[in-house]
């Protein structure tokens, strides 16, 4: 594969934990979420994380989303290693390299969906103008330019997690986590939500999506199976 | 401008305006308490800066020398020759003297008489210098002369607040009844500042009253009880003791004397006191209201905590987080301040145009105001930013 990329190398993994464990409280009151876990997301992956609850998919999901630290191990994100990073330069690699969609949609109430989407680019030394256009153009690219003035409360659930994923994309991050993206959807908007997913997926971007549903986690093309803090199986469907 | 700073100032000023009853509450706090300490600064320098004026205006070099009875005497009096003594003294520039005349029942005419002999109306017997002495005009008419003094005619001149109590218009011809003795009301005094129980007295030549009220001989003269005199200005306070030496030669009376000024800059003081108690409360008023943006920013970091999450995993450092809360505290101060000043103006304003003083504001008030409700505003912030910055995302996003 060629690409006119510089420095771009398809072999090397986007974000790679290494031996991570996390342990929450301690003593006799010692919880291991994660255990030992070893996972690698390469460029272009569309994997899917599963695992009922209690499987330590949600600790994974904050550790992916460099919102955590581990207790032990290592992660590193684009060539980084995160570990040991200071909370602040920790969340300048998350600003600039992963992307987050959530289930509840997480818009800023009183902003409009323009607005939410340049929530992601402020403080990033932007003239306002170029950062109005980015952001309309990634609300076009999700289908909802003509409602860029609407509010949260104005817009419906599939609408609003479409904006959420504006919000992420407007970033260009390498990996896109996405936690339970169409857990507070219906059927046709959870449908419509992870087509825009699946059409996310690029050679140079990587897509996560942390589920509990079996059904979401197989539309992906990687399967990471998760039970007790472990990962049971990681199966490539397609 | 610096990018970070100008997308700060987007953040806080739509996080402000989104929220506007709340963002109101916020304002009151420094707004209120402002607007007291400039009131209450503002209103007592134009009070004070008015009393000034009207001391410049009065003059501070009033004496008043009085007969003490110091000795127990009943109606004590100063030698008869007091004026011409006082003279002696080269500080003193001019004299005037009266006697207080006793136990006299006035009434507009006689049949009223009933209804005014319980009301105590000063009966004074002056000579025909009073007015010079106290620089004050006639409202109307004139006041007694040498001849109402040679001639001992029953005239009279009556202070203003008199002539408003019996009605007496300028320019009218009217008698006042002094123990039902019928006086020719010959002119209208203007308020003496310095004297304010002047405004209610009735004046009379010493003449008339030797004859009406004192019971004296053809030839006997009245001593007077009391005199006033004009220094040269600066010197008052040697013109009075010198006074006290000079009325006192060669007779047994004691003499007090005071500088009729003194009571009004006593006046002066006092509004000081009220001042520091208003100010006071108007620090009190702000610090509370500081504690209400403080209790009411941290009640909103705990109902922004998904905002603030959100943003955290978007990429905003804790930094950025405390700086966005503290630049909305900014606001609320300068904004909070500035309404605080304006209606801080306000009430100075109104205050001065119902007591009919000058309005003065002293320079420093306004910035001082303002960078106070800032400052206040700030600390009160702080707690509610630093809250802010710690939150944990990953807490407050309940994920998955």
């Amino acid at each position: 594969m060629t690409l006119d990329v510089p420095d771009f190398d398809p072999t090397r993994p986007y974000m790679e934990l290494t031996g991570v464990s996390r342990v929450y409280g301690s003593g006799s009151a010692e919880v291991w979420a994660l255990r030992q876990v070893d996972l690698r997301i390469m460029p272009g992956d569309f994997v899917s994380i599963v695992g009922p609850s209690g499987s330590g998919k949600s600790t994974m999901l904050g550790l992916l989303g460099c919102l955590d630290v581990p207790t032990e191990g290592t992660i590193e994100v684009d060539g980084e290693e995160v570990t040991r990073l200071a909370d602040a330069a920790r969340t300048r690699v998350r600003g600039r390299s992963i992307g987050f969609v959530f289930q509840q949609f997480h818009l800023i109430p009183h902003l409009d969906a323009v607005s939410n989407v340049e929530t992601a680019l402020l403080y990033r030394s932007m003239k306002p103008l170029e950062r109005r256009e980015k952001a309309l153009a990634s609300l076009d690219r999700v289908g909802l330019a003509h409602r860029h003035d609407h509010r949260p409360v104005q817009l419906s659930g599939g609408e609003q997690q479409r904006v959420a994923l504006a919000r992420a994309l407007v970033t260009d991050p390498k990996i896109l986590l996405a936690d339970e993206p169409t857990g507070a959807l219906d059927t046709k908007n959870a449908a419509n939500v992870m087509e825009i997913l699946s059409g996310l997926q690029s050679v140079e971007r990587a897509v996560v999506i942390v589920t509990h549903d079996v059904g979401i986690a197989n539309s992906a093309a990687r399967k990471v199976s998760m039970l007790d803090g472990r990962i049971v199986s990681d199966e490539v469907l397609r | 401008m610096n990018s970070t700073f100008r997308d700060l100032l987007r953040v806080a000023t739509t996080g402000l305006l989104a929220r506007k009853v709340r963002t109101l509450l916020l304002l009151l706090g420094p707004m209120i308490g402002v607007a007291a300490i400039i009131a209450a600064v503002g209103l007592t320098d134009s009070a004070k800066g008015d009393l000034k004026a009207k001391v410049d205006k009065l003059g501070t070099n009033l004496i008043e020398a009085s007969a003490a009875s110091s000795f127990g005497g009943q109606d004590p009096t100063l030698p008869i020759d007091a004026a011409d003594r006082a003279l002696t003294v080269l500080a003193i520039e001019k004299v005037s003297t009266i006697r207080e005349l006793q136990n006299i029942i006035v009434t507009p005419y006689e049949e009223a008489r009933e209804n005014f002999e319980t009301v105590p109306i000063p009966v004074l017997a002056a000579d025909s210098l009073l007015p010079e002495v106290l620089e004050v005009p006639l409202l109307s008419g004139r006041w007694i002369n040498g001849f109402d003094e040679d001639g001992r005619t029953r005239a009279a001149v009556i202070g203003a607040g008199l002539a408003d109590e019996f009605d007496y218009l300028p320019g009218e011809l009217r008698t006042i009844e002094l123990n039902g003795l019928r006086y020719a009301v010959v002119g209208v005094l203007d308020r003496v500042e310095l004297e304010p129980g002047f405004d209610n007295a009735v004046f009379v030549p010493f003449t008339a009253a030797a004859d009406d009220f004192l019971d004296l001989g053809l030839e006997d003269d009245i001593e007077p009880n009391k005199l006033y005199a004009r220094s040269v200005e600066g010197s008052e306070e040697i013109a009075a003791d010198a006074l006290k030496v000079a009325v006192n030669l060669g007779g047994p009376q004691d003499v007090s004397t005071e500088i009729k000024s003194e009571a009004l800059e006593l006046a002066a003081q006092s509004d000081r006191q009220l001042q520091l108690i208003v100010v006071s409360m108007g620090l009190l008023a702000i610090i509370v209201g500081g504690l209400g943006i403080a209790n009411v920013m941290s009640i909103s970091v705990i109902q922004r905590s998904a905002e603030i999450g959100i943003r955290r995993a978007l990429g905003h450092t804790r930094r950025i987080i405390a700086l966005q809360f503290l630049l909305e505290a900014v606001f609320v101060g300068i904004v909070g301040g500035l309404l605080g000043v304006l209606l801080g103006m306000f009430a100075i304003f109104v205050g001065v145009s119902i007591a009919g003083w000058v309005f003065v504001m002293a320079t420093w008030l306004a910035p001082g105001g303002i960078v106070l409700a800032i400052v206040i505003s700030v600390l009160a912030g702080l707690y509610p930013a630093v809250r802010a910055a710690r939150l944990e995302p990953l807490e407050t996003l309940r994920l998955g």
